[in-house]
């Protein structure tokens, strides 16, 4: 077992120092709300991948691509192949991102309201923060629980640490807005893909990858390398994912946010063409490691969460001086999430939902003070809610939940938007409404009632079900809506 | 030398579709992060540059 060595705190502790500094310093080039929510629209195309791979990839997500290699083998790297497919396709075609990115709004609710009316902004607006606020919610434990199991740190220690970096985080995001994350990605972004990389050559060096195969075979079969032979998963689940993965390329605040913040429009689509290969890497290079965990760890060791399975197999297997990198690279992975996340959100509370506050226009000064006032409070809401609050039950259901109720609603919205000239704001409420109620009833079903066990056995093709329903309330509602009442809302309706 | 192209051929052999998928992945993140990591400085210091010269 490696504990942390001087040599380590010193790797990361210099980490620490130059992010902080460069995100600060970036302070001084902000002076208008358009400089702190899309970076005054100057992002370029290297800048704008860097940022792009630095916020999708947390520790949460390290956590639970290396839980499916632990309990799915190399099939449970499938949606990063599906997500790759959908921001390659995106990227290429313009689909959606174009018209959006051509539009001028600063968010999506914002497009919205050109084609759906004030009323289905605002209310896609409280829809994306409340499905986006509670996915975060899990983000600081999560990242704490892999740095004491790897680090072999006192766990009484996660609170504060992971309050500290919180603090961190939130003082240069909310001087410098999206400017700052944009700087402080693409260190986060070097930093991050190194340790990923050496990591990841430290594993196949130790361990190999024939004993990799090896153990996938004796503990998964056929269904650890074919996603269609695993019994979790078969054809809903890749479905599933093709159309969550799809949704999220759309409409998932971080990402769009790139494609706002990007100097126009062919640059935005050249930022999701030239990263959609590292959503592959996003889940199979953890894939790797818990696969890893999966060949190195006696049945002793294995933890009864298979989540902690990997960060015990990095704890026993990292010499001094790569353990500081590899924490030095979750913590650039852990804090660039964190403050898109709260940077981004933040945009849609101040831009959509506050839109009826400011119909007098607000001075720079006001919209500033404004933006830092939500970002700050967005911090305290994750320190309380994701901190010191404990989340009860499966952490995956979680996120699937609060995914879904955002995003089913949102891309077809969205995709309406973009291409369905008949789309209304009847449409648009319906799918809203629909898209919300129904991942919840799924859930409640789930854990009530002689329908528990169906849900659980089926909770893929509900979901597809899900994606389904939203997209006809959408038609049903705007074919509904009689076609003079088309233009007394939406205006191009 | 030899080493590595005994490794690249294992993994190429056994379950070769996993096998390929991990090569290309880990060839292709590793050139990205030094090629994004220098055309990267360039963007930034472009953006300041201009963010700088729109500034009253």
């Amino acid at each position: 077992m490696t504990s942390l060595t001087v040599l380590d705190g010193g790797i990361i502790g210099i980490y620490l120092l130059i992010t902080m500094i460069a995100g600060v310093a970036i302070r001084r080039y902000v002076r208008r709300v358009e400089d702190f929510i899309v970076a005054g629209r100057e992002m370029n195309v290297y800048l704008g991948i860097a940022s792009l791979a630095a916020t999708e990839f947390g520790i949460v997500t390290c956590m639970y691509a290396a839980q499916n290699g632990f309990d799915k083998g190399f099939a449970g790297a499938v949606p990063g192949l599906l997500t790759f497919g959908a921001m390659f396709l995106v990227g290429v075609t313009g689909f959606c991102i174009k018209p959006l990115r051509d539009s001028g709004v600063m968010t999506i609710p914002e497009l919205f309201e050109k084609k759906y009316g004030p009323r289905v902004r605002w209310a896609a607006g409280v829809v994306i923060v409340l499905g986006g606020l509670l996915n975060m919610g899990v983000f600081l434990r999560m990242g704490g629980d892999f740095l004491v199991n790897v680090a072999h740190l006192d766990p009484d220690y996660l609170e504060a640490m992971m309050t500290a970096l919180l603090v961190g985080v939130a003082v240069y995001t909310i001087l410098g807005g999206m400017l700052s994350v944009l700087v402080t990605d693409f260190l986060q972004f070097v930093v991050m893909s190194a340790g990923l990389i050496i990591t990841t050559f430290l594993i196949l060096g130790k361990v190999g990858w024939g004993p990799l195969v090896r153990a996938v075979e004796t503990h998964h079969g056929a269904g650890g390398f074919n996603p269609f032979a695993n019994p979790t998963m078969g054809w809903p689940y890749v479905i599933f994912n093709a159309l969550l993965n799809t949704a999220a390329t759309l409409t998932w605040q971080t990402q769009i946010a790139r494609v706002l913040a990007a100097k126009d429009s062919a640059t935005g689509r050249k930022v999701y063409t030239r990263t959609s290969f590292f959503f592959v890497a996003r889940w199979l290079i953890p894939g790797i490691w818990g696969i890893a965990a999966l060949a190195l760890l006696t049945p002793e060791q294995v933890p009864q969460n298979s989540l902690l399975a990997m960060p015990r197999m990095l704890g026993m297997i990292l010499p001094a001086g790569l353990m500081g990198l590899l924490i030095a690279a979750m913590l650039a992975a852990d804090m660039s999430t964190d403050a898109s996340y709260m940077l981004t959100w933040s945009s849609v509370i101040y831009n959509d939902i506050l839109a009826p506050f400011r119909r007098t226009k607000w001075s720079e000064k006001k919209g500033l003070f404004w933006n830092r006032t939500i970002v700050a409070l967005i911090g305290v809401f994750l320190l309380i809610y994701g901190l010191w609050y404990k989340i009860e039950g499966d952490a995956w259901t979680y996120l699937g939940i609060t995914g879904t109720i955002y995003l089913a609603s949102m891309s077809t919205l969205l995709v309406a938007c973009c291409y369905w000239k008949r789309a209304n704001n009847w449409g648009a409420t319906a799918a809203i409404v629909f898209g919300a109620i129904l991942p919840v009833t799924v859930l409640v079903l789930q854990k009530l009632g002689p329908w528990t066990a169906w849900v659980k056995d089926n909770e893929a093709s509900c979901m597809i079900g899900v994606y389904a329903v939203t997209a006809i309330s959408m038609v049903v509602g705007s074919l509904l809506k009689p076609q003079s009442q088309g233009c007394s809302e939406g205006g191009k309706s | 030398m030899t080493a590595i192209v005994h490794g690249i051929l294992t993994m190429l052999k056994d379950h070769w579709f996993w096998g390929a998928v991990t090569l290309v992945c880990l060839t292709w993140y590793s050139t990205v992060t030094i090629y994004v990591a220098i055309r990267g400085i360039a963007d930034i210091r472009s953006m300041l540059r201009r963010l700088s010269d729109d500034k009253p």
